[in-house]
């Protein structure tokens, strides 16, 4: 079943087009996370599926019905903002169930509810206080909760995680994947982080310049990517591409090949080159030589790489490992 | 030498900031206690008699207790307009602020013309007249408004500028209505400008002496600071009785900037900085 389709969506701003003619279907329950550059328009898609930005032509449909022009609260969507956007003045718990109230719900289900997603995200001893009395994580939690108890069909993130220390993010990605799968609800997820992307995903749409670039899983993505761009977005440390006549020669428009793809040797090789610098990272090492014949070539080897800055390799590429793209 | 310094500025300081905003409270205090021909001499000596109660009393029984009727009247006004002011301030500077439409420019236009351009009096009083609002206290109260409606709803307007949109699409989100959205989210959270408004506005309408002489006269409209015309006349004032007058209307927004002198400055502050 279908959640979400997207049919032929536009957006622009004045003569400026941001969004230029998006088709996209979403299963019921899927995680989907789109992801690009900053200005790529992924915020403003999600902004027009939540009913915040109204789409220029297009349609938009939530479970089967046609929600291009309906109001924001009735299209069965909830969303988490990246600043979280908790009412100040209010308690946890009354951030939680003002949707409810707002709604004239009797005060006993209100506080079931809200007890029921406290609960779920462990915040039943911070319903009453103030959202300044809680740490980020928390505060991410309030605004997860504030989601939860509208039941909705479609959950909206919006890079909520990017106002969060490294550790913590982890932590929050690992509770968003685990709250995924215990809902079993259908989580459309906007970053500008590929790990992000890659460690929750069970879809990611790689977004460039208003449009979508590839769609698919994580692995399928890293695997068999459409363009150089998304080449260069999934992965980390990014993949090497180059152009011009290195391409040519090996009968592409593009050649890519990914650090983790490349054998090491001080004796032979297909390329030569000088080791600039390297970054031990403990499992393993990101190693950064100058090959005269390419350019800049990053390379990653295990953590133990005997290798040290000024020493001559050389470097040749895993069997089938390569990328070529025609464009 | 270089610790003393310190307290030597300071003292100073202290000393010129109590002969600037002190002594003239003092030489009110000082006059408003004498006899009427001691008074008259406008000397800053201390008085021979102190005929505190006495002044009080002649003050109030002046005109067939006059001034019980001033602030009574001054009361109404400063009450009426400040409560309009705040609502109506508080909503259009939260329209002008989050919502984009052509119009804003022509807003704006009219916000900085209520700040800049003086009112004209002769032509607003004909206008009053026109409408059956000429001597009225409600007219009276609808001119305040008017007038500081500008500088009321700048304030506010800058102050919402500090509250992120997100509040407002998450409430939207969360099903509520415009007003809901005014009245639940923003208008709680403008509390610290909202005290602000009501004392620095208050103040200045119970203290407006101008507007009430040129818009509301009549025996039975007066309010307080016209009551200070009591005891002036061309050949003979009474000067004992105008200080006294003086201290029994400048008692009110003493007491009010005393307890709210805080807030006042905090809600100034709110919105020139990001916080």
């Amino acid at each position: 079943m279908t959640d979400l389709a997207l049919k032929q969506i536009r957006k622009a701003f004045g003569a400026l087009e941001v969004i230029k003619g998006i088709d996209l279907d979403v299963r019921s329950g899927e995680f989907v996370v789109f992801v690009g550059p900053s200005g790529c328009g992924k915020s403003t898609l999600l902004r027009m599926i939540a009913g915040l930005e109204e789409a220029t032509s297009g349609t938009i449909e939530i479970g089967g019905d046609d929600v291009t022009y309906a109001e924001p609260s009735k299209r069965g969507i909830a969303m988490v903002f990246q600043s979280y956007a908790l009412y100040p003045h209010m308690t946890v718990a009354e951030n939680i169930g003002f949707g409810l109230s707002l709604a004239r719900r009797p005060k006993a289900e209100i506080a079931a509810k809200v007890q029921a997603a406290a609960e779920t995200l462990q915040l039943t001893h911070l319903l009453d206080r103030k959202p300044k009395a809680l740490s980020g994580g928390q505060r991410q939690r309030v605004a997860i909760g504030r989601a939860i108890v509208r039941d909705p069909k479609v959950f909206l993130f919006d890079e909520p995680l990017s106002n969060l220390d490294a550790s913590l993010r982890a932590q929050m990605r690992l509770e968003i994947a685990e709250l995924h799968a215990r809902l079993k609800a259908t989580m459309i997820y906007v970053t500008h982080d590929q790990t992000e992307a890659m460690t929750m995903a069970d879809k990611i749409v790689v977004l460039n310049g208003g449009g979508i670039e590839q769609v698919g899983s994580p692995m399928e993505l890293y695997r068999n990517p459409a363009t150089p761009f998304v080449a260069g977005f999934i992965g980390s440390p990014k993949m090497n591409l180059y152009g011009g006549a290195v391409a040519e020669r090996m009968g592409c428009a593009t050649y890519g090949i990914r650090p983790e793809h490349i054998r090491l040797s001080g004796e032979a090789g297909t390329w030569q080159g000088r080791l600039r610098h390297i970054e031990r990272l403990g499992a393993d090492a990101i190693l950064y030589l100058d090959v005269p014949e390419l350019g800049e070539m990053i390379v990653r080897a295990e953590g133990e790489t005997p290798f040290a800055p000024g020493a001559t390799l050389w470097a040749s590429p895993i069997d089938g490992a390569e990328h070529k793209f025609s464009a | 030498m270089r610790h003393i310094r310190p307290y030597v500025t300071g003292g100073i300081a202290l000393l010129f900031a109590a002969v600037v905003f002190i002594l003239p409270f003092m030489f009110i205090l000082i006059q408003a206690v004498k006899s009427k021909s001691e008074a008259s001499r406008l000397s800053f000596s201390l008085p021979q008699e102190w005929l505190f109660w006495q002044n009080l009393i002649a003050v109030f029984k002046a005109r067939d207790y006059q001034l019980l009727l001033a602030y009574f009247n001054s009361t109404l006004i400063t009450v009426a307009s400040v409560s309009i002011l705040v609502i109506l301030s508080a909503m259009v500077g939260y329209i002008m602020q989050r919502r984009r439409t052509p119009w804003n420019a022509v807003a704006q236009i009219a916000l900085f013309m209520g700040l800049m351009m003086p009112p004209a009096v002769v032509p607003t009083i004909g206008l009053l007249q026109d409408l059956g609002l000429f001597k009225t206290i409600h007219g009276m109260v609808l001119i305040q408004v008017a007038y500081n409606l500008s500088f009321s709803t700048l304030l506010y307007r800058s102050f919402i500028s500090t509250i992120p949109r997100d509040l407002d699409e998450a409430a939207l989100i969360d099903g509520a209505k415009p007003w809901q959205i005014f009245f639940r989210v923003i208008l709680p959270l403008l509390k610290p400008v909202t005290v602000t408004n009501i004392v620095v506005q208050s103040i200045a309408i119970f203290n407006d002496f101008t507007n009430p002489l040129y818009y509301l006269p009549g025996k039975e409209n007066v309010t307080v600071q016209l009551t200070l015309y009591n005891f002036q006349s061309m050949y003979t004032s009474q000067y004992n009785l105008l200080f006294m007058n003086i201290l029994l209307v400048t008692i009110p927004p003493l007491i009010v900037f005393i307890f709210f002198n805080r807030q006042i400055v905090a809600g100034m502050t709110a919105g020139a900085v990001k916080g």
